[in-house]
């Protein structure tokens, strides 16, 4: 119904100005042809409106270094999906399109209603260069029946890190193949984001990264692998292998996001449910990482108002992003729509909730050599080649030098 | 004008034609890269003054900071053993196969042939299939280890420090072995077979055959073989970013996987070109033996 409304208001649009629409083509590339940026595009491209939007799938590890070289070579789409961190570096340096004015302009996008957190991720220096595709966050997913049969209540799955880590020693059973949790503290932004929120909650943050209490969290990673309680590839895995792990009964508990859950329902043969991330003890702080992308206009497009109507057209449909791809809306005041199955419905609760205590990751123009210093921090621990605090030390103070 | 034309057609000018063409292409698509290479090692480059065609001098620095970098040592070790462990790996393996094959038993020809597939695979294809071999929990080599009971647990070769070089060595070996083979095998075939019958007569054993007719016969072939082995070696890339990402915690970085992650993960370009500055000065004397072992081919 959306739709249609959309589409006579933006036929009207046309109309009203008399002129005959001409045909353009807008090229958008994003890392998965299935995201909801890509199917939006599609439709949008099958509205008579006159703008085609060609879409190039480019992996997810690629996509930052292919775009910076596109951008260096001028030869960058008109519209990209970008991860979230990614997002000030381009702008930062007038990579994006300032949409601030058309912002205010507009009757559908209300940039007020967007989430501090991917508000901040898509401003710099007070200006708007993009919207939100969506909002996720990690969390913690347990197989229910691996609890019950290690005899653990699947009714009260761990709270803190300690309880974390006997359950982890409960649920693993090597004779069966199953380690007891999945993460992934692979070299890559997807470990950064991994880590980060269990740095938060020990206190730190990632231009703090060596405050007290960041070593507890590395430690508790440590021990996971050295006790043999996660897979030893978790260190070269991503998010996406881990899960699959957890999918196919060989982890009894995964960390990781909302993106998985429709393939979760689909392929797990067994009962799961979602919790928060432990804290650190008690009554502890809560904290989680805010992932998912943004969506941005190039600068040098040739045609800005048709990729910002496409903006337009995405904003329009956001209430789809929950139902349909199992992301959490970034704007406020976007119902949860029921998806039919009562372990997604549940999930939401408890993405939701933990979305509160999401952080951003920057903003910053140099966010991926920041993060990189993480990386290196945490995998010399985990593989034993430093001590904790040292590699911490060290981190804190080549971010210092990168942020100063 | 028509002598130009004349010695163009059928005098030294149509020499001189031939080595203008060869040498402007050089310059243009080889000379050119190389010197801009060089020259940004010397400056501050970032992604967004890439398309700049100045940069900010940056002198010595990105030189100083290669060499200060805590990696840089680690990088340079795993790099020697990583080179010189797939050249002399490939090479023997490659000559063993070379030998044998030469043989000529029914189908050896084929069979030669079928090796070759191997090579011609893209480099990241290769990459794949090896990670899903060398994975840790359900990988192929982990239980054909098992199964011969010659390993206890899994060995998790692309997460562990201390295997994680050595994962993608196995599969580069494995990868270049063929191409030595093929080279290998064209220099058996040109020695002359007469050479052989002779020394058999004169009482001869295949091994002092071997070493005193095959081995200085093919001098030629293997200096060629050795110093494109180590240029290959060198140029491997696709297969860490398909095994190990130079992980973790960069044990199995090597010079031109690190050089790439400065450049295009770091986007610190002038960095990324110092390796490539130093590593073309180890390329180019390692071309200059490949130039005197074919210069060498020739008066033969």
């Amino acid at each position: 119904m959306t739709r249609l409304v959309y589409a006579s208001v933006l036929a009207l649009m046309t109309g009203a100005g008399g002129a005959a629409a001409q045909d353009v083509t807008l090229t958008l590339w994003t890392e998965s042809a299935t995201a909801p940026e890509s199917v939006f595009a599609q439709e949008f491209s099958a509205i008579d409106n006159g703008v085609t939007i060609e879409i190039r799938e480019i992996r997810f590890d690629d996509l930052v270094t292919d775009t910076l070289r596109a951008v260096a070579t001028g030869t960058n789409p008109d519209l990209i999906a970008i991860d979230n961190p990614d997002h000030a570096a381009f702008a930062s340096r007038g990579a994006f399109l300032d949409i601030t004015d058309q912002v205010a302009a507009s009757d559908v996008i209300d940039i007020d209603a967007v989430f501090d957190g991917p508000r901040a991720s898509l401003t710099w220096d007070g200006r708007i260069y993009g919207i939100p595709r969506a909002s996720n966050t990690i969390a913690l997913y347990y197989n229910r029946d691996l609890f019950a049969a290690a005899g653990l209540d699947p009714d009260s799955p761990p709270r803190t890190w300690d309880e974390l880590l006997e359950a982890a020693r409960a649920l693993t059973d090597p004779e069966n193949d199953v380690y007891g949790i999945a993460f992934s503290a692979r070299a890559s932004e997807e470990g950064t984001f991994q880590f980060l929120p269990w740095a938060q909650m020990a206190g730190g943050s990632f231009d703090n990264i060596n405050a007290e209490g960041v070593a507890d969290a590395l430690a508790l990673w440590k021990a996971f692998l050295d006790e043999g309680l996660a897979s030893p590839d978790t260190l070269t895995r991503g998010q996406w292998d881990s899960t699959g792990t957890f999918n196919g009964g060989n982890a009894a508990m995964v960390i990781s996001g909302p993106w998985e859950l429709g393939r979760m329902a689909s392929d797990a043969a067994f009962d799961w449910g979602v919790t928060l991330l432990p804290v650190r003890e008690e009554g502890g702080v809560r904290a989680s990482a805010l992932g998912d992308f943004n969506l941005a206009i190039f600068a040098n497009t040739d045609h800005p108002d048709e990729a910002f109507a496409f903006l337009e057209y995405y904003m329009s449909q956001v209430d789809r992003v929950w139902p349909e791809f199992t992301r959490l809306p970034s704007v406020a005041g976007v119902a949860l729509a029921p998806t039919g199955d009562a372990r997604i419905d549940a999930a939401a609760q408890v993405f939701t909730e933990q979305l509160s205590y999401a952080r951003n990751r920057g903003p910053h123009p140099d966010w991926p050599r920041i993060s990189q210093e993480i990386q290196t921090a945490f995998q010399s621990v985990l593989t034993g080649q430093a001590e904790a605090q040292e590699a911490l030390d060290e981190a804190a103070e080549r971010i210092d030098g990168i942020i100063n | 004008m028509t002598r130009i034309l004349r010695s163009l057609r059928d005098g030294i000018g149509f020499d001189v034609m031939l080595v203008i063409i060869a040498l402007s292409y050089l310059l243009v698509f080889a000379g050119l890269p190389l010197i801009y290479n060089v020259i940004i090692s010397f400056q501050t480059v970032d992604v967004f003054s890439l398309g700049t065609l100045w940069h900010p001098n940056a002198g010595f620095d990105n030189y100083r900071a290669i060499f200060d970098d805590p990696l840089a040592g680690r990088v340079l070790w795993q790099t020697i053993v990583f080179t010189l462990g797939s050249v002399a790996l490939q090479f023997t393996l490659g000559f063993a196969l070379a030998l044998f094959f030469h043989q000529n038993f029914t189908g050896a020809t084929w069979i030669r042939g079928l090796f070759l597939a191997a090579w011609v695979m893209p480099g990241l294809v290769v990459g794949v299939l090896w990670n899903w071999l060398l994975s840790g929990d359900f990988g192929v080599i982990n239980h054909l280890l098992e199964s011969f009971g010659l390993i206890e647990d899994p060995v998790f070769w692309r997460s562990n420090v201390e295997t994680s070089l050595y994962a993608v060595l196995i599969a580069n070996i494995w990868y270049g072995t063929p191409f030595n083979m093929i080279l290998l095998a064209v220099g058996l075939a040109a020695i002359p077979g007469d050479l052989y019958e002779a020394a058999e007569l004169d009482g001869a054993n295949a091994f002092q055959r071997f070493w005193t007719i095959t081995l200085p016969m093919m001098r030629a072939t293997i200096g060629a073989v050795l110093a494109l082995g180590i240029i290959f070696t060198l140029q491997q890339f696709d297969l860490f970013a398909a095994i190990t990402q130079g992980g973790p915690a960069g044990s199995s970085t090597v010079a031109q996987y690190w050089s790439w992650q400065l450049s295009f993960r770091e986007f610190d370009f002038g960095r990324g070109a110092v390796i490539s500055v130093l590593m073309i000065i180890v390329v180019l004397f390692v071309s200059l033996i490949y130039v005197r072992s074919t210069k060498a081919e020739t008066q033969l």
